[in-house]
Formats: structure tokens, C-alpha cells, sequence
């Protein structure tokens, strides 16, 4: 005969109306089981009040103090800065940095900040001036936030004098450039005068040479064809001389001389109009200079004009785009309006659910079977597949209860919102809720009393809850860590329902982490079997 | 008759002890069957093997037709169990609970009901039926833990160390349910380290020590295996000295011992001794107020087999 086998018998394997009176017992239970009913449904309120309360919340008024040892209107503006800061409650001014650092290791004051001697003269001279900043690095994370409020403040007060600085600047600049472009307009308009005036001189000494060429020409003509000299009494049988002593006075001869002298004030004319278009080259020539002393002076200015855009360029620039050119603008991944609770509410689910199933699992198979209860059901014809699966059953359905009274109180108190299918959570949360309590099962399976059974619980559920991503994120964990995350349920729980209540994945999307929650809990549940003891020794 | 029970070389060992040493035992249809032994013995190794709670390391036994081993089913729903400690949802009420082992004996609501409602009559239990049973008295308890016991409607009643830590009238009260229950037909197999109440209880008993049976039988048949000498007490007044040494010149007689004005005569064979003294005395004229055969009790049985108290 086997001993080794269990005992076996005709009962069902599973018998649906057992498992239906085991729920309704361990409910008849667990509702009278004030010690055990009160904290388990406690615990999900506590969770989403103390998550829902501090979460987001930066810390406020934290004591500090300023030494200040430059007493300018800059400092002012620093002092009454960090005043507005919410961050900090600032004691007092105090006179040294000693002071300052005494008040800090005594733990009167979190920060201090000093302000050196010279700081506006630095600032004025365009220098870098330094703030010191010194942080009570007791409480690392609080240390953080307050280093970067404090920088973010300072930053905000160094901005503005850049933009001071630059509106400065950028006001000569604009004076420059209208000084230029009035420049610009005046030797545009000179030279615009002097080739105007070039041209009239040209067009004068053309038009003198014109009355000139034509003066000569008519005394060339004249010559050519003496009738048309205006000569009186002439007659053409008098021989024309040039000596008057000896010529009588003919009338040709008097012709001849009126006709000379007629020709020789001509001559006279012709020399004086030679000597006047000889005035006018000369004043074209001083014009011609003038000219090409302008030509020289449009040239540079013409070479003037791009920086004068330049710099009306950067005088048009708003301040605040000079000095702060981009500007990080924050596009929420999934939808908006989210607050730090949303994104925790996930991985507190899956806390909960975990503690609740650990909490509960102690009594159900350990506590039993050293209460005797256990003993007395395995003395009716009840598989042992039967005990199990009811008993499972019944925490499952109880954690479905806890985690759906964890998202009303979340959702009524800190307005929670949910992005993914309702029923895609639903079934993330029974098939978590299903193993972890089948851990607990195993383990209260494997142990003799309630008090074994905390201790292993504890060793179990202390990396979960670290691990859960409620109080630190996994991703910034060191490896090893990470490792045994890997190991551990609630990392896929998490991410499973992550992915649904905040990205608004479906349930095909998370289906990986479910098949391993599902794997996990096949694993565990044969464990159970394995190890579910039906003697009594 | 066929037995209701037969142990066949029933042994359990817990690594090197052997806590139950090969029993071969045939507990009969409708009798009350006491089981004798200090703590330790193995009592409760035995009775856990026979209700399906343990597995026999070897051999094995017939409950009731059904072998322990092959159909440990069938034994469960036949047999009912008072164990030694309260075994019940204490945060459920009497009635609550024998609904709940009801079901699991795959009763029908209006069958637990019916039965529910005559056990805890039975149990003197059903004014209280509706109080949470974690706030009952011992006695109360233990009553509950009966009617628990007898929800499958048993052949046999498992009985272990019932009335311990119960306070003398509850004791009464539970032994004479006992007997009650045990009228109605059901074979009681009855666990105790009280020899007083396995006497007045039990048809008949087995002394167990260290895993064995060391003696079986009706009570009667028990002391009478006893083999150590009859002590007779004499009441008398006055024994002179040579009252004394005549008396050990009887026959039989092995010893004589004065103390307090009683004679302790230990004899060989106690049959007639009580006339032959009567004679004795009657002859020399001295007046005796009393002579006592002192019987055997099952203690000093037990002392006589086991150089031991029973009660360590």
C-alpha cells in the first residue's frame, strides 16, 4: 500500500456549493472579526489619505535665514525674492555667516542664505556675483527641492537684470541707429545737391561752348563770306588794305574798317566768352571734385547701412526672448490636468491588495489550523482543492471590495481621474488580487501558527511595498534592486494598471505583465497543493 | 459481530518514535470503547490515524467497512469527532457553525436545518443556538463540539479527552449525553486519562502506554489481572501482638501490618478470606467493627503494569 499517497477518496475535487459556503463563512468571519475587519478596510483609507495629502505637496516654510553683507538695492531685490518664496520661512536677518551656520547646526533654521559684500558693484560691472547657498542636508530629498526653489528664485531675479540690461543696451543701440540713419539721410541728401549742381555747371559750360562754338562760326562765316558783315558804303572796287594812314577813305575802306572793328570786337566777345566758359570748367572742375568727395562719402555710408539694420535688429528684439531664448514648455503625455495622485493611485492599489492578502492569509490556513477550525474541516469529505479555491475565493472577492472602496474614497476626495476601460482595471485587479493571495496561502500553507506566518509575511511584504512604486520610483533604483523587482508580482501589477489607469492602455496592450501575474499565480496555487498538509501532527 | 473498528498492526512513527506501536485491536458495534492511557501514550495518535487526520506509517484499519488508507472519504462522512480543544468558528453563533460542517458534509439547507434544530435539543444548546459560540462556557463549548460531531449522523463517535478542563457537573452532564447517544446505536470511541470516568463510562477499555495496548477488556477483567496480593483491612480496637503473629500462621496470609488501629492483612487469595477471619477473631473474643476486602482499582492496575502513575 502507498503511505505516501494522500488519502484519497470519492469526494468531488471541486464542489461548487463548499466553496460557496466557505465564502459565506470566512464573510460571516471576517464581518465579526473586528480586530481583523477595521484595519484591513482602515488601511486603503490611510494609504489614499496619506498619499493623497502629501503627494505633490512641496514642503512649506521651511525656517531659514539671510546674512547679508551688501546692502544695495540689488540685495533688496534678493532679500524681498526669497521673503516671497513659499518654500522658506526666513527667522530673521542675521549679521554674519557664522551666526548662520551656528543657527543651522542647532537646527534652528533649515537654509541659509548669505549675500556678499559688492554684489551690485559686480553686477554693474558685468561681472558674475555668486549667492551662497547652504542647506541643512539632513533630509536629502527635502535638501533638493529647497537647493533648486532657492536657485529657481535666484534665477528669476538674475533674469530680470539681464533684461534690464539688454533694454539698456538696446535703447543706445536704437539711439545709435538713429543717429546713423540721420547721417545716412543728410550725406544722401548732400550728394543728391552736388551731382544736382555738377549737372547744372556741366549743362553751363555746354551751353557757353555751344555759344562759343557758334560765336566762332559766325565769325567764320563772316570772313568766309564778308557781305554778311554789316559794312555801310562799301564797294567792293576799293582795295581792301590794312593800313590806314595810306588808305583813303573810301568807302570801302570805311567798310573794311567797320568791318573790322566789328571783327575785332568780336574777337573781343569771343575772348571774353572763352574766358567765361574757361570760369565755368573751373567751377565744373571744383563741382567735379565735390562730386567724387561725395561718391567716396555715399560709399562708406552705403556700407554703413548693414550694421545700422543690424543694430536696429537687435534693438527691435523683445528683452525677455534675448535673455531667455527658449523656454521649456511642459505637454502632459497623458491627458491633462493630472495630479501626482493619479499616478500614485495605481501602485497604492496594488499595495493594498498585497497587505490585504498578507494580512488576511495568516488566519485563514495558519491561525485555522492551530485554532483546530482547519482540523474540523478536514474531517468532513472536503478536497482539499475545495478548501483551497473557497478560501482563495473569498479573499479575492474581499480584495476586490477593498481596492473598489480605495478608488471611490480616492475618486470623491481627491478627484481622481482614470483614463483606461473600467472593466480592463477590474480584471487587473481580481488577477492580482488572486495572487497575491495565493501567496499568502502558500506561506500560511507552509507554516504552523499566525505568529510564523507574520514573520515570513513580513520577509515577503516588506519588498514589495518598497518595491511597489508608491514610495520610489523603480527606474531610479540600483540594479539589483530592479533585479528583485523583477521577481516580485506587484512590478507587473503596478505596471499593468499604470498602463490603464494613467496611459489609458487597453488590456491587450499590458496583456505581457498579466501573463506573468498569470504564470505567478499557476506557479503559486500548485505550490499550495503541493504543500497543503491535510494531517494533523 | 462484525467489528465496527479493526486496527490491523496500526503504527505511526514520528522519526525515531515510535508513537503508536502496531496495534491490532477490534473495537465492537454499539459499544462504548474506552481508550486508557497518560499523556504521551499515543491516544491521540491513534484517534487522529482512525478520523483521517494522519497518515499510518504502516499497517492500517477498518472503520466501519471502509479502509483508512483506500477510502478515507467514505470513513469522514460516517464517522463524527469531538476533538480535545474547541474546533469551531468562534466568531460564529452554534447554529452558524453546524450550518457551515453541514454543508461541508454536502447536506441540503432544510437537512441542516432539521438536524441543526434537533442537535442542539439534543446538546441542550438550542435557547442558545444564536449566540456567537467564542462567548460560550466550557461546557457549552464542549456540548457544541458534540452536536458538531454528530452532524454527519455518525456510526461512530470519536471521543477525545472530551470532558478535559471541564468542571465536575459539565463532566456529568457530557458523559451521561454520552450514554444517551451511545443508546441510540452510535459506537463511541472514547479517549480519557481518567480511569474513574473510563470505569463508570466505557463497556469496555484499553490501557495504552508507549504506543502499545497493555491490557483490554471490561473493567472487571482488567483488575482481575492484576497479580499482586488482596490487602483486608480489619478495623479492630485492641490487637495484642500475638494476634499478630497467629494471624501470619494463616493461610494465605503473606504479611500483617498495624497502623492506626487497622489491620492490613495482605493475603494470596482473597476468596473466604473475609469468613476465616470473622472465625479468626469470633474465637479469640476480640470485637472487630469492620473487615474490607480492598479491590483493585484501575489505577493500580495501571501502577501494577507501568511501575508509573497515570496521571504524570
Amino acid at each position: 500500500m502507498n503511505y505516501k499517497k494522500i488519502f484519497s477518496g470519492k469526494e468531488k475535487i471541486f464542489d461548487f456549493h463548499k466553496i460557496a459556503a466557505i465564502i459565506r463563512k470566512n464573510f460571516m468571519v471576517m464581518i465579526r472579526d473586528k480586530a481583523r475587519i477595521i484595519p484591513l478596510l482602515l488601511f486603503p483609507f490611510t494609504m489614499i489619505m496619506i498619499f493623497g495629502y502629501t503627494s505633490g505637496n512641496v514642503p512649506k516654510h521651511l525656517p531659514a535665514a539671510i546674512a547679508v553683507y551688501d546692502h544695495s538695492p540689488l540685495s533688496e531685490r534678493i532679500q524681498q525674492g526669497l521673503h516671497g518664496n513659499q518654500l522658506l520661512a526666513i527667522r530673521k536677518e542675521v549679521s554674519t555667516e557664522d551666526q548662520g551656520k551656528k543657527m543651522l547646526d542647532s537646527g534652528k533654521i533649515k537654509v541659509l542664505i548669505v549675500i556678499p559684500n559688492g554684489l551690485q558693484e559686480k553686477i554693474d560691472r558685468g561681472e558674475q556675483a555668486g549667492i551662497i547657498i547652504t542647506v541643512d542636508e539632513s533630509e536629502p530629498s527635502v535638501a533638493n527641492i529647497v537647493k533648486q526653489s532657492i536657485k529657481h528664485t535666484i534665477n528669476g531675479i538674475s533674469n530680470e537684470i539681464s533684461v534690464e540690461k539688454i533694454t539698456s543696451f538696446q535703447k543706445s543701440a536704437e539711439m545709435s541707429s538713429q543717429k546713423l540713419q540721420n547721417y545716412n539721410r543728410a550725406t544722401t541728401n548732400n550728394y543728391e545737391l552736388i551731382i544736382s549742381k555738377a549737372d547744372s555747371a556741366d549743362a553751363s559750360i555746354e551751353a557757353a561752348n555751344k555759344k562759343i562754338k557758334s560765336m566762332a562760326k559766325g565769325i567764320d562765316d563772316s570772313i568766309a563770306s564778308p557781305s554778311t558783315i554789316p559794312v555801310q558804303k562799301v564797294t567792293a572796287s576799293e582795295p581792301v588794305y590794312s593800313n590806314q594812314s595810306y588808305l583813303p577813305e573810301t568807302p570801302a575802306y570805311l567798310s573794311s574798317k567797320g568791318w573790322v572793328s566789328a571783327l575785332m570786337q568780336s574777337s573781343a566777345s569771343l575772348d571774353s566768352a572763352k574766358e567765361s566758359v574757361q570760369a565755368a570748367a573751373e567751377i565744373a572742375k571744383k563741382e567735379d571734385e565735390k562730386l567724387n568727395e561725395a561718391r567716396e562719402y555715399k560709399f562708406y555710408n552705403d556700407n554703413l547701412v548693414e550694421p545700422g539694420k543690424a543694430i536696429s535688429r537687435f534693438a527691435g528684439y523683445s528683452p525677455n526672448t534675448l535673455s531667455e531664448p527658449m523656454v521649456p514648455e511642459e505637454k502632459p503625455a497623458y491627458g491633462t490636468g493630472k495630479k501626482d495622485i493619479d499616478f500614485l493611485i495605481p501602485s497604492i492599489i496594488a499595495l493594498t491588495i498585497f497587505q490585504g492578502a498578507i494580512f488576511g492569509m495568516g488566519r485563514a490556513v495558519a491561525g485555522e489550523r492551530k485554532e483546530g477550525s482547519l482540523m474540523r474541516v478536514f474531517l468532513t469529505p472536503t478536497s482539499n482543492a475545495t478548501i483551497i479555491l473557497g478560501t482563495l475565493l473569498f479573499y479575492v472577492i474581499f480584495e476586490i471590495f477593498r481596492s473598489s472602496f480605495l478608488i471611490l474614497i480616492a475618486m470623491s476626495l481627491f478627484k481622481i481621474r482614470i483614463e483606461g476601460n473600467l472593466i480592463a482595471i477590474f480584471f487587473i485587479i481580481v488577477i492580482y488580487a488572486a495572487v497575491s493571495t495565493a501567496i499568502g496561502m502558500f506561506i500560511s500553507t507552509l507554516v504552523k501558527s499566525e505568529q510564523q506566518y507574520q514573520g515570513i509575511a513580513t520577509l515577503v511584504a516588506l519588498p514589495t511595498i518598497f518595491l511597489a512604486g508608491a514610495f520610489f520610483p523603480i527606474q531610479t533604483m540600483p540594479k539589483f534592486l530592479q533585479g528583485i523587482a523583477a521577481f516580485l508580482p506587484v512590478t507587473y501589477a503596478g505596471d499593468a494598471l499604470r498602463g490603464v489607469m494613467i496611459k489609458g492602455f487597453s488590456i491587450l496592450t499590458v496583456s505581457f505583465d498579466l501573463l506573468v501575474l498569470l504564470v505567478f499565480f499557476t506557479l503559486t496555487l500548485s505550490l499550495c497543493f503541493m504543500v497543503f498538509k491535510r494531517e494533523v501532527i | 459481530m462484525k467489528p465496527m473498528i479493526q486496527l490491523k498492526s496500526l503504527t505511526r512513527k514520528f522519526g525515531a518514535l515510535i508513537a503508536v506501536n502496531s496495534l491490532n485491536l477490534e473495537i465492537k458495534e454499539g459499544e462504548i470503547f474506552g481508550f486508557l492511557g497518560p499523556n504521551g501514550a499515543g491516544k491521540t495518535t491513534t484517534i487522529n490515524m482512525l478520523i483521517t487526520l494522519l497518515r499510518p506509517t504502516s499497517g492500517t484499519a477498518i472503520v466501519a467497512g471502509h479502509d483508512l488508507i483506500a477510502n478515507a472519504a467514505e470513513i469522514r462522512s460516517i464517522i463524527g469527532v469531538v476533538p480535545q480543544s474547541f474546533s469551531l468558528f468562534p466568531e460564529l453563533t452554534a447554529e452558524e457553525n453546524l450550518w457551515y460542517i453541514g454543508k461541508l458534509y454536502g447536506m441540503g439547507d432544510t437537512a441542516i436545518k432539521e438536524r441543526t434544530n434537533k442537535l442542539l435539543k439534543t446538546v441542550a444548546l438550542y435557547e442558545h443556538r444564536q449566540r456567537i459560540s467564542g462567548d460560550f462556557s466550557g461546557g457549552m463549548k464542549q456540548r457544541l463540539s458534540v452536536a458538531a460531531g454528530l452532524m454527519p449522523n455518525p456510526k461512530i463517535l470519536f471521543m477525545d479527552e472530551p470532558t478535559t478542563g471541564l468542571d465536575p457537573q459539565s463532566r456529568i452532564a457530557l458523559r451521561e449525553l454520552t450514554q444517551e447517544l451511545n443508546k441510540s446505536g452510535i459506537t463511541v470511541f472514547y479517549t480519557t486519562h481518567d480511569m474513574e470516568e473510563a470505569e463508570k463510562l466505557c463497556d469496555r477499555i484499553a490501557i495504552m502506554d508507549k504506543g502499545r495496548i497493555i491490557a483490554l477488556g471490561t473493567s472487571s477483567e482488567i483488575k482481575h489481572m492484576i497479580k499482586e496480593e488482596h490487602v483486608v483491612e480489619v478495623h479492630i480496637d485492641n490487637a495484642p501482638d500475638n494476634t499478630i503473629s497467629e494471624l501470619k500462621k494463616m493461610p494465605y496470609v503473606s504479611s500483617v501490618e498495624k497502623k492506626n488501629g487497622v489491620l492490613n492483612i495482605k493475603v494470596r487469595q482473597h476468596e473466604g478470606i473475609v469468613f476465616r477471619l470473622s472465625q479468626f477473631f469470633l474465637k479469640r473474643r476480640q470485637k472487630v467493627s469492620e473487615i474490607r476486602v480492598k479491590e483493585h482499582s484501575l489505577e493500580d492496575v495501571f501502577i501494577s503494569l507501568t511501575k508509573k502513575e497515570l496521571r504524570d
